[in-house]
This record gives structure tokens, sequence and C-alpha cells, in this order.
């Protein structure tokens, strides 16, 4: 089963900096940055870019050199980053919100690192990195004296423009190359698909380190629109909110989990300035209808929500679905829609076999978005980029390691991780299944089911449940699962829970669940 | 007094009552999205607004109150 992308040509040189050059050189008086109060017109952002593209290329530092970026979301966080992709080099995100230990042991991940960009505020995060450190605004004498120009640096679709972390299958992070192609060949998507222009001014909400804020950031400054950037490390709903309220903001991309608490502000505290949005892209995990069912169904509701799935090995989005066109079934997960242009999903089988139309198998993607590799060593991980032969041709593809199929209507469907399945008492179980299944619960705002084995071996279903009034009680839980679900998929426990933990990147936190279940079990082990 | 408004709160939102001024937030299991709910709560019920970074800073009930206080005395309005 294959879902084939639109094919629509890109330049011959598909770079995503030349974009923003020509916007610089139609609208150069356009404002490109709004943060803390601050304008930063295209024309000006440009010559900052520009000059701190010829101080790399100074240092050597030119096409095939990564340049850390270590800051809050600041001006000077798209001026290193537009000057680094200038030089023709690669940046990578350095989340100053992680704690300085998980920040050594990624930039230890980084092979040749050339410096790192940091201020004030983040420097003492990084001081142990080997490499050099430097401060845009301590350097700002001598980058005004350096050429304001665009250094000549011939860059191609397949140089590398960014790499991000993300996880891997052996507990070390795995440092994902992106290609130029690939990223100009998305936001060039959400261009002509959506109709992103210089009015679609867009808010980021979402957190560096994650490959959709490296989307967030660019997309504005590839359609010649503002960028909005917040004053704020953490993820403030309020602050976001008010943000939304006071400009003319059109676009987010964010997690699915931030939509909700920003969905929640809204709705607790009235206002219209999420709900009149053009468009919030969001995805990233499993999609719990019920958190935005009624506020997406209010009346004066004009936003389009594009419920995205993507990996970031493949330029982190690969297909798209405007959820108007969904009614939550009995037992439907929201589909995650068709490909991007020049992007096809395969279904493949374990021999990466086709599977039939309609049937399950592991989600492959190939085309224009497949990156360039992990740039960090060896492991089992890089045999997820393979090749195979479709129709007499070899194409290169990935392998998510996601489960899904293609419904009636043409749609992907994601089930889940390959690799978070389990089997209790013989019996195969997702369980972002049983999550869905809680989830439409009378009573039950939101579930996360995570896996715990039993000192003999044994697979052990925990769910956690967020009740939306009183706590419930686990004999009335587990009767109403019995009357939806198979009793092996019935959970063993059932704990009432404030809120479900959220990883630094806005997704569930299984293992601070799959911990609290170990620390339980201990206790009543030692009191026994 | 907003320290013990501020308890109050951090109990509620926490569900525990064995809170005391200079325990950790975060030390006492609690994340961001309860966060988010105590700073809601700030809002309404002590009607300031404190930022997330300020929060994240400030994670005991003793420096989250001096910080709340330290805005009053700014603006007059607490």
């Amino acid at each position: 089963m294959i879902l084939q992308g639109k094919r629509v040509a890109l330049p011959s040189a598909p770079v995503v900096h030349r974009r923003f050059e020509a916007h610089a050189r139609a609208t150069p008086d356009a404002v490109a940055v709004f943060h803390a109060g601050r304008q930063v017109t295209y024309a000006e952002l440009d010559v900052q870019a520009n000059r701190f593209a010829h101080f790399l290329a100074a240092r050597g530092h030119g096409p095939g050199a990564k340049v850390g970026v270590c800051l809050d979301y600041s001006v000077d966080m798209l001026v290193a980053i537009l000057g680094t992709l200038k030089a023709g080099a690669a940046y990578v995100p350095f989340d100053p919100a992680y704690p300085a230990a998980r920040l050594q042991l990624l930039l230890g991940q980084v092979p040749d690192l050339a410096l790192i960009v940091a201020s004030p505020a983040t420097a003492s995060l990084i001081e142990s990195a080997a490499v050099d450190v430097i401060d845009l605004q301590k350097l700002s004498g001598h980058l005004a004296d350096l050429s304001a120009t665009c250094p000549d640096v011939t860059v191609t679709g397949d140089d590398i423009c960014y790499a991000v972390f993300t996880s891997g299958s052996t507990g070390t992070p795995k440092l994902t190359a992106v290609r130029h192609e690939g990223w100009f060949n998305l936001m060039n998507w959400l261009r002509l698909e959506y109709g992103l222009d210089r009015r679609s001014h867009n808010l980021v909400v979402s957190a560096f380190g994650f490959d959709l804020s490296q989307r967030a950031l660019m997309t504005p400054l590839f359609c010649g629109a503002t960028q909005y950037l917040m004053a704020s490390r953490n993820f403030d709903a309020m602050l976001a909110y008010r943000m939304l309220r006071e400009h003319d903001i059109r676009i987010v991309h964010c997690a699915s989990s931030t939509l909700y608490l920003l969905v929640d502000w809204e709705s607790a505290r009235g206002g219209d300035a999420l709900a009149r949005l053009d468009y919030v892209l969001f995805g990233g995990e499993p999609l719990k209808t019920e958190r935005i069912t009624d506020w997406a169904r209010r009346e004066d509701n004009t936003c389009t929500l594009l419920h995205q799935y993507g990996v970031a090995e493949c330029t982190d989005v690969a297909t798209s679905f405007d959820l108007a066109h969904y009614r939550p079934g009995e037992h439907d997960i929201a589909p995650v829609g068709t490909p991007a242009h020049n992007t096809d999903i395969h279904l493949l089988d374990e021999h990466l076999h086709a599977v039939a139309a309609g049937e399950y198998g592991e989600i492959c993607i190939s085309g224009a978005s497949v990156g360039a590799g992990y740039l960090n060593g060896t492991g089992p991980e890089n045999e997820k980029f393979t090749a195979i032969d479709v129709d007499g041709t070899p194409c290169r593809l990935y392998r998510t390691g996601d489960r899904g199929y293609v419904n009636e209507a043409g749609n992907l469907v994601v089930l889940g991780r390959i690799d978070a399945q389990v089997k209790v008492r013989g019996m195969r179980i997702d369980p972002t299944d049983i999550e869905r299944a809680l989830g439409r619960l009378a009573g039950v705002r939101e579930a996360a089911v995570v896996i715990t084995y039993t000192a003999s071996g044994e697979a052990e279903l925990n769910a956690f449940v967020v009740p939306a009034g009183d706590d419930l009680a686990e004999d009335d839980l587990r009767t109403r699962l019995l009357q939806t679900l198979p009793r092996n998929m019935v959970p063993s426990r059932f704990r009432n829970i404030l809120r479900i933990p959220l990883s630094p990147h806005g997704k569930v936190d299984r293992a601070a669940l799959a911990d609290a279940c170990r620390s339980e079990y201990a206790d009543s082990t030692t009191t026994a | 007094m907003i320290a013990d408004s501020v308890h109050a709160i951090w109990c509620r939102e926490l569900e525990r009552d064995d809170i005391a001024a200079d325990d950790d937030f975060f030390a006492l299991g609690g994340e961001s999205v309860i966060m988010a709910r105590i700073q809601g709560a700030f809002i309404e019920e002590l009607g300031v607004e404190v930022p997330m970074d300020q929060m994240f800073l400030n994670s005991t009930v003793t420096s989250i109150s001096a910080h709340i206080e330290s805005l009053g005395a700014v603006t007059g309005s607490v």
C-alpha cells in the first residue's frame, strides 16, 4: 500500500534561506521578528545574518560545519540560525530549558562541532563544552565591521540545514540531520497547500529542541510574514494567550498537549484569540479528541486544525489532515491524512513487502523529506534508513517504527509504536488503544497507560486517569471498560491523577508514570 | 497574608496538605501542567499575573510569595 503525495517541482537549488533573502529584497521594511517589544525588519535581520555568516566563514566554518545554538528565543537566535545557513553550515539547537547535565550529554554526541552561540543567560549551561562559545552581543562591535552583503557560498538541496536530537532505541539520543531540500519542500508545501503568505504571522510556543520548533521558526520567514517570539524559556499559556490576543498572529505550530493547554486557557477564561487563528498545525502524539471537541465546535471557531504526522528523521511532517472533516465514531482514531508534496507513505510488513489496502503495516517514508541520517556514530537505528524496490526502481526510505493503515477515505491512520506494544497473557496490545477507550468513558478527562513487569516477568497494564470531576473508583472504571475492551486489555491497576505528566517536548512522560508505578510497588513491598 | 493564600493554592493543586513553606514544588511531585493551574489560580484568586519562568525560578511557597509581594510593591495593586 502506497499513499502518494502530489509531485511539485522545486527550484534547482531548493535552499531555505534563499527564500528569506528574496523577501528581504522584495519587502525590506516588513517586520521579520517581534520580540520583547522590539521589531526587526527583513532588511535588518538579513544584514545581521550576513555579518555572522562572514564571521563563521572567516573562522573556516563553511559547508559541512555544525554550529551549536544555545539561546533563548530572541532576535539573536534567528541571526545565528540564518547566518549559519548562509555560511553553508548546519545548526544544532540546544534547548536552554534542559538541565546542564543533559546538554553536556547531547554536546558529546555532535561530531566536529564548530562552536556554540550562547548568551549571558545560557552560557553557564554549556560551560563544559570543549569548543568555543561565542556571544553575539559581545561580538557586536567586531561583527559591525564585517560585510553586510550575502557571502558567496554555494549551497545545494542536499546540504544539511539543521540536526536535532531524537530518541534512539539503545538509550542514547540520536542526532538526526535534515537536508535543505526536505525543509524547503516542507515549507513550500505549507505555503501552497494552505495559502500561507506574508500575512501568516506566527507565534512560537514549542521548546527549541523539538523538530517542530525548527519549522515554526523558519516558516514565517520563508513566507515573508512576521515571527513573534516570547520572552519566556518555559511554555507559558498566560503569555502565549496574551500574545495571541494583542497581535495579529495567524498561525501556531505545536504538540497536541500544548494545544490542550491553550484550549483550556481560552475555555476557562473566555476569549476568541485562539479560535480565530487561521491554522493550528499540531500532532506528535495520539490525539485525545475529547480535549478539544467542545472548543472546536464553538460557533465562532474559524481556526482550521491540521492534525499532522511525521518524524524528525524525515523533516518533521509527512502527512496532514484537516480535522473539520472528522466526526469521531465509536472506535475511530483521528486520521493524520495524506502526504506532503513529493512524499510517499509506504505500509510494509516485516519483510519490507507492501501490505494490502486497509491492512496494518509499518509506516515508511520516501521522497524529498528523507533526511541525511544520524550524525552520531553507528547503532542499530541506522538500519532504519534503507531502500526497497518499487516497480523495478530502488527507493530510499525510512522505517518509522510506527504502525498504521490507510482507511477507506485514503487517509493514513497511526496506531502507535511497533515497539510500544506488549503481550499480556498472549495477546498483543497497544497501550494507546486502551487510553482511547478510557478517554471515551464518562467522567474521564484524560488517560495514560503504561506497562510494568511483575517479578515473574509478566506485563501489567497501569492506567492513570485524570477525572473530569470526582475521583473515579477502580471497580467502576474496570466494569465500564470491560464493556468496550477484551479482558486482557483492561488494566490491572488504576490511579486517579491530577494531570498526565509531560516530557520537556510536551509529550506524555511514560517513563515518569512507569517510575511512579515501580516506586508504589516498592513501598507496598516494604510495608508488607 | 500572600503566603497563606499561596500555600492554600499549592495544597489544593498538588492535592496534599503537608507542604512546608520551603518545600520545592518539583520535589513534591509537581510538574509544569500543575504549575499552569497554579498560575491560573494566582490570576483568579490573587489578581496577579506571574510568568511561568518566575514560577520555575521561585519554586517554594516562601520564594514565590516574596516574588508576588514584590510585584505588589511596584504596582500597588496587591
